[in-house]
């Protein structure tokens, strides 16, 4: 059992607020771990980068070693890169770099020293901060409730199939495409098979997590020319399991659900704007008072909202 | 017989619920106000209580009810009225996924749709929806009937071992291991006469009475892949 969420705001605003509120209400569906993956005003050009090293101690040796291979790829920092400042052992990092020559070989290369410096996140927009513990402490710990953007995703884990620890924690950036990410209620039961696959085609897995297998089962469903919608409603068929996940980018945010419909998702949509998650409790966080609500309950389904189109609507 | 009112807002569930049944165990008609679609409200209670919750409450509603009449002003969330054994559940809006999963017996009423699975592993009593039931409902039932005026979603009554799927409307799909009986005229008696009783009397249905094609009853391993669905 997890609790996922997502956020779409008609304009920017507290998306981080928000989505803490709808983790927060779901805190019961899995406290291992909260996570958030958050979209602020894209960048003209560069790629905001968000890593995590299990070692603070080595932080500034890792991170001139990072700095030499965005150098070799025609990048670099383009301010110095700002952490966490707990006293944990593990840090995150916020890092803005320059565009690198060629995206996907950089990414490649910086993934070689992910034991020191595992990339969590890279795009114009997306942010993803997540870490062990409940929504209240992830968000204290990372400053989550001030984030202003547009819109943004969720997760309560209770891990059932991995281990427990920052890194394993959702949302799953779908490496190497900026801007995607995933968080993911379920399990997912071919995952050997798949991960197997997706190795031979050359993608590298972080973790032994089952959730990231679906954001590199898109990344790789992309490279084959796929939109993302086309991807959600592939992956119906094609991965095995019990399953709803959401999906976002800068432009729009989806959700696929098994054949099984196991897993619930509740909406409401209102003026432009909309609030997602498992349980209709914590929609109701952001929308007090009585609303429509939209149950996504059936087997199958699949969704994709307009980032542009909602604030178009508005 | 007296009103209280309960809110419950962002309080414990646990001190709301002991709250209801002490107004209730003083003879009181308990409507429950700032529902907030929270979870496990208004659970074991006993015959003769009379609740309303006003607004969406969220799951397990009115599970194990004990003779109760329990009355939800909008919609609930997964397996209202779970492992009821008496009393009376009504639903006005929509049923989340399961509703009246392991019922042994009373009435379940939703006035909307129900969800997936509605009467899973079902045991006695009936359920009444008046909009369409979810897929795989009746799932892996015992007995029992769960009656559907405004049709069926795919596998329906799938692995049915007992009990009956009535169903007016088109089903879309039927599930494995049940078949469409025609119903005898004193069955149809027994569920207009139901229907009659909730002020929704109509001679004029077309009913599609569902039961257990009864081959899973005496399963072989080497014909599993006949109950295979996809």
């Amino acid at each position: 059992m997890c609790g996922i969420a997502g956020r779409i705001l008609n304009a920017s605003g507290k998306v981080g607020a928000d989505l803490v509120s709808l983790m927060e209400a779901q805190r019961h569906r899995g406290a291992d771990s909260t996570g958030f993956a958050l979209y602020g005003r894209p960048l003209d050009s560069g790629y905001i980068v968000r890593a995590m090293s299990p070692n603070r101690e080595a932080l500034s040796v890792d991170l001139s070693t990072f700095e030499d291979i965005l150098r070799q790829h025609g990048s670099d920092f383009v301010s110095d890169p700002t952490w966490d400042d707990s006293t944990t052992a593990h840090v995150s990092v916020r890092m803005i770099i320059k565009d690198p020559k060629d995206f996907a070989a950089w990414s490649h290369e910086a993934d070689s020293i992910s034991e020191r410096i595992e990339i969590q996140s890279v795009g114009r927009s997306l942010e993803i901060v997540k870490d062990v513990g409940g929504a209240e402490e992830v968000a204290e710990k990372h400053g989550v409730r001030d984030f202003i953007g547009t819109h943004g995703l969720g997760h309560a884990r209770l891990a059932t199939e991995s281990s427990v620890s920052p890194t394993a924690s959702h949302p799953f950036w779908a490496r190497p495409f900026p801007d995607i990410a995933i968080v993911h209620n379920g399990q997912i039961t071919d995952y050997y098979t798949w991960r197997e696959v997706l190795e031979q085609r050359g993608y590298r897995f972080m973790t032994y997590n089952d959730s990231e297998l679906i954001a590199v089962w898109i990344s790789d469903q992309m490279s084959k020319g796929l939109t993302q919608a086309q991807a959600l409603e592939k992956s119906i068929s094609e991965i095995d399991g019990v399953f709803t996940y959401l999906i976002s980018n800068t432009e729009t945010m989806g959700f696929a659900k098994d054949r099984w419909a196991i897993k619930p998702l509740v909406a409401i949509e209102e003026h432009g704007e909309m609030a997602v998650a498992t349980e209709e409790q914590a929609v109701r966080m952001i929308y007090t008072g009585e609303h429509d609500i939209i149950n996504y309950d059936g087997p199958s389904m699949t969704k994709t909202w307009r980032i542009d189109s909602l604030r178009e609507a508005a | 017989m007296s009103e209280a009112i309960v809110t419950v807002g962002d309080r414990p569930i646990r001190e709301v619920n002991k709250e209801i049944k002490a107004a209730l165990a003083e003879g009181n008609t308990v409507t429950v106000r700032d529902t907030r679609s929270r979870h496990n409200l208004g659970v074991g209670l006993p015959e003769g209580s009379h609740l309303k919750f006003e607004g969406s409450v969220g799951y397990y509603c009115g599970g194990l009810n004990n003779g109760a009449h329990i009355e939800v002003e909008r919609n609930v969330g997964w397996s209202v009225g779970e492992a009821m054994a008496s009393g009376e559940i009504l639903v006005n809006g929509y049923a989340g996924m399961s509703a009246g999963a392991a019922m042994l017996g009373g009435l379940l009423h939703i006035r909307g749709d129900a969800g997936p699975r509605c009467g899973v592993a079902m045991k006695g009593g009936d359920i009444l929806v008046e909009g369409k039931i979810g897929y795989l409902s009746g799932f892996m039932a015992h007995a029992g009937r769960i009656i559907a005026l405004g049709g069926a979603a795919g596998a329906c009554a799938d692995s049915l071992w007992g009990g009956e799927v009535w169903v007016a409307g088109p089903i879309e799909s039927l599930g494995v291991d049940s078949k469409v009986v025609e119903p005898e005229p004193e069955e149809i008696a027994s569920v207009e006469e139901l229907l009659a009783g909730r002020g929704l009397a109509d001679g004029s249905r077309d009913w599609q009475k569902i039961v257990s094609a009864q081959r899973l009853w005496h399963f072989e391993s080497r014909d599993a892949s006949a109950w295979l669905m996809i």
